[in-house]
C-alpha cells in the first residue's frame, strides 16, 4: 500500500511539473491579454442581454444542456504509463487504492469547470425563473454530485469494457445528466432524484462488471498518451516542445504535387522532403494555419498597409518555420549516407518553401481581388520569403 | 587489393577512445564476422566505416578511396543495414526502395526488376504501400535489408542482422548474402549468434575492449587459442575468461 502512494504521488508531482512548466509559457505569451479581453468582452454581452431576455426564455433547458456537455466528458486521469503494463502487474489486486486517488484528482480538477459553468448561468436563472436561492444553490450541489457520478461511471466503463462503446455510454450518461438539471430547475424534485438514482445505479452495474476484469493497462496508458499528447501540442504553440510526435497522414489528393520532383539522382531529397511536408500533420497544418490567417486578413482588413505587413510577417514566419523544421534534424536518418551531395537537401527545401510560399501568395491574390493594388501583397510575400531564405543562416551546419 | 581496409584506426564519440588500433582488411568476396561482447566496440567501430563517426587517428579506405578523398565514391560503394532499423515514417515501403534508388542512381527499371525479386524473396509484395507505423520490428528490419540489397553496392555492412527476423526472414537474408557473396561483394557482419557466424563466414574478428584479440578462419582461431575442435562459443567464452584473468 505504501508503494503505490508512493507511486502515485511521485507521478502526481511530476505531472503537476510539467503541466505548470509549460502553462507558463502560455500565460506569459499574448494569449493571457487576448483571454481578458476575450472573457471581458463575453461578460459584458452577457449582462446587456440579460436586461432584455424574454422571460419565456427556455433556461432550464439551456442550462441544463450545456452543463450536461460539460459534465459528460469526463475522462479520468490516472498518469498510467507504458511501462506499468509489466512493472505493476504484480501489484494488480491492490490497484484499487491507486485508482482512488486517481478519481480523487480527476474530480478536482474537473469539478471547477462544471462549477463555473452552472455559477455564471445564476443570474439568468435569477432572470428568468421563479426559483428560490436554496433551490438555485441546490443546483450547484447537484452538478457536483452528477460530476461525481459521471467521473465514476465513465471510468468503470471504460474500464469494463476496454475502451469500447464509448459513445454510447456517453449518450445514456448526457439524458441523465440534463434531465437531472432541468427537472430540479423545473421545481421537480422527485423526479430529479430519480434521475440522479438511475445514475447511480446506472455506475454500480459497470463498478460490478468492472470488478472481475484485469486492469485494462492498454487502453489507460493509450488514454494518457492521448491526453498528454494533446496538451503538450497545445502548448507547441507558445514554445517547443521536445516529446512532440507529430501524426502522418497520406493526404494523396495533394500527390499530384509529387510530379514536381521527378525520379532522378538530383531529386533524391526532394522526393524526401516534398513527402515530409504533405504528410508530417506539424509542417502541413503549420502551412495551411499561417495560409489561412493571410487569406482571412487579405479578404476581410480593408485598410491596405495593414494587409500588407500581416501578410508580409505571415510569410517571413512560415518561411522561417519550415526551413528550420526541414533542415535541422539532430537525429540519424538513413540520407545522410546517401551517396549525393551535401547541398542537395538545402536545395529540396529551398524549392518546396518556394513552392508552398506561391500556393499562399496565390491564396492573398484571390482574397484581395476587386481591391485597389491588389497584386502588390502577393509579390511581397513572395519576395519576403526568398529573403528570409537566402538572409538566415542553415541550421543544418551545426550538426554535421 | 582489399574491398576494405582498416589501418591503426582509432576512435570513439568522445576523446576518450571506444576502438584502439584496429587493423582489420575485407577481401573481395569474403562474409567477415565482427564478434565481440556489449560494449566491445562493434557498432562504433561500423560507425567509424559507415562514416558518421570520424577516427581520431589511422585511416578507413573501401576499394582504395578514403571518405576524405571522395565522399560520393565511399558512399556508394557500400550499403549499410543498422542494428535499429531507421525508417521515415512518412514514405511507405515502395517509396523507401524508390528513394533508395534514386540515390544511388539506379535507373527505375533496374530498380523494379530488382525490387521485384526482393519483395517476393521477403515475402512484402502486399505491403508496398503501407506506413513503417503499421510494420512489425521484423518488417521493418526488412525494409532496410531490402533497400540495403536493392542498391548492390561492393561491400554491405550489416549490424546484428538476425535480431527480431522469423526464421523464414534469415534464411532469405542468408540466401541473399550468399547470392551476392558469389557475384564478389564483400560483407562485414556483426553478431552475437556466434552458431551462425561460425557457418556461414570465411573469416572471423574478435573484438574486445575495442582491440581486435584475434582474427582469421575458424582454423586459425582455433589454433591460435590452442583448442581443436572448438566452436565459435567455446573460444569466444575462452577469450572473456583470459581477459578476465589479466
Amino acid at each position: 500500500m505504501n508503494n503505490l502512494s508512493q507511486i502515485w504521488s511521485k507521478r502526481f508531482n511530476h505531472y503537476l511539473n510539467e503541466v505548470q512548466k509549460y502553462m507558463r509559457f502560455v500565460f506569459t505569451g499574448h494569449l493571457a491579454i487576448v483571454l481578458v479581453f476575450v472573457i471581458g468582452a463575453v461578460g459584458y454581452q452577457y449582462s446587456e442581454w440579460l436586461n432584455v431576455v424574454d422571460s419565456s426564455f427556455p433556461a432550464e433547458w439551456v442550462v441544463g444542456g450545456i452543463v450536461g456537455v460539460v459534465l459528460v466528458f469526463s475522462r479520468p486521469t490516472t498518469l498510467l504509463k507504458e511501462p506499468d503494463q509489466v512493472y505493476l502487474l504484480p501489484l494488480e489486486t491492490k490497484m484499487g487504492y491507486y485508482f482512488k486517488k486517481a478519481l480523487q484528482w480527476s474530480f478536482f480538477s474537473q469539478v471547477g469547470l462544471a462549477s463555473v459553468v452552472y455559477i455564471v448561468s445564476i443570474p439568468l436563472l435569477n432572470e428568468v425563473t421563479e426559483l428560490t436561492t436554496t433551490k438555485i444553490w441546490l443546483g450547484l450541489l447537484l452538478v457536483i454530485t452528477l460530476k461525481l457520478l459521471n467521473l465514476h461511471s465513465e471510468f468503470n466503463f471504460r474500464y469494463a469494457l476496454r475502451g469500447k462503446w464509448v459513445l454510447l455510454d456517453r449518450l445514456i450518461r448526457i439524458v441523465f445528466s440534463i434531465l437531472a438539471i432541468q427537472t430540479l430547475l423545473t421545481d421537480n424534485n422527485l423526479l430529479a432524484i430519480i434521475y440522479l438514482i438511475l445514475l447511480f445505479f446506472y455506475n454500480l452495474i459497470w463498478r460490478k462488471s468492472a470488478n472481475d476484469q484485469p486492469i485494462p493497462y492498454e487502453h489507460f496508458v493509450k488514454l494518457e498518451q492521448n491526453r498528454m499528447m494533446g496538451f503538450y501540442r497545445f502548448a507547441n504553440y507558445f514554445t517547443d516542445v521536445p516529446h512532440i510526435t507529430g501524426g502522418i497522414h497520406r493526404r494523396s489528393w495533394l500527390s499530384f504535387l509529387y510530379l514536381l520532383v521527378p525520379y532522378t539522382k538530383n531529386n533524391t531529397q526532394g522526393y524526401l522532403v516534398f513527402r515530409t511536408f504533405i504528410r508530417t500533420d506539424e509542417h502541413f497544418y503549420l502551412w495551411l494555419r499561417l495560409t489561412a490567417i493571410s487569406g482571412i486578413v487579405a479578404a476581410f482588413v480593408n485598410i491596405p498597409v495593414v494587409t500588407l505587413i500581416v501578410t508580409a510577417a505571415l510569410s517571413f514566419a512560415t518561411t522561417i518555420q519550415l526551413k528550420y523544421a526541414l533542415l535541422s534534424s539532430k537525429e540519424f536518418r538513413m540520407d545522410m549516407l546517401f551517396p549525393i551531395g551535401e547541398n542537395l537537401r538545402v536545395k529540396a527545401v529551398h524549392k518546396l518553401i518556394r513552392t508552398v510560399v506561391f500556393l499562399q501568395a496565390i491564396v492573398v491574390l484571390i482574397c484581395l481581388i476587386g481591391q485597389p493594388l491588389f497584386y502588390v501583397p502577393p509579390i511581397v510575400v513572395f519576395i519576403i520569403s526568398e529573403l528570409t531564405y537566402h538572409l538566415t543562416k542553415n541550421p543544418a551546419k551545426n550538426i554535421y | 587489393m582489399a574491398v576494405l581496409e582498416l589501418s591503426n584506426v582509432t576512435g570513439g564519440y568522445t576523446r576518450k577512445p571506444v576502438i584502439k588500433d584496429l587493423n582489420f582488411t575485407i577481401g573481395q568476396g569474403e562474409l567477415v564476422g565482427l564478434i565481440g561482447l556489449n560494449g566491445a566496440g562493434k557498432s562504433t567501430t561500423i560507425k567509424h566505416i559507415i562514416g558518421t563517426l570520424i577516427p581520431q587517428q589511422g585511416e578507413i579506405k573501401i576499394n582504395g578511396i578514403s571518405l576524405k578523398q571522395d565522399i560520393d565514391t565511399y558512399r556508394s560503394s557500400f550499403s549499410y543495414i543498422p542494428e535499429t532499423p531507421v525508417l521515415y515514417d512518412e514514405l511507405t515501403l515502395k517509396e523507401h526502395l524508390e528513394l533508395t534508388a534514386m540515390a544511388y542512381g539506379i535507373d527505375e527499371k533496374t530498380m523494379k526488376e530488382r525490387a521485384s525479386r526482393l519483395l517476393s524473396e521477403f515475402r512484402m509484395e502486399k505491403r508496398l504501400n503501407w506506413f513503417p507505423s503499421h510494420f512489425s520490428k521484423g518488417m521493418r528490419q526488412k525494409v532496410m535489408i531490402m533497400c540495403a540489397f536493392l542498391v548492390n553496392p561492393h561491400l554491405y555492412i550489416i549490424d546484428e542482422p538476425f535480431v527480431g527476423l522469423d526464421p523464414l526472414g534469415i534464411q532469405s537474408l542468408l540466401d541473399q548474402m550468399d547470392e551476392k557473396k558469389k557475384e564478389g561483394a564483400s560483407i562485414l557482419m556483426s553478431t552475437h549468434i556466434l552458431s551462425t557466424a561460425e557457418k556461414h563466414c570465411d573469416r572471423i574478428i574478435l573484438l574486445h575492449d575495442g582491440r581486435v584479440r584475434a582474427q582469421g578462419t575458424m582454423k586459425d582461431l582455433r589454433n591460435a587459442f590452442n583448442m581443436p575442435n572448438a566452436t565459435l562459443d567455446d573460444l569466444y567464452i575462452a577469450m572473456t575468461k583470459e581477459q578476465d584473468n589479466e
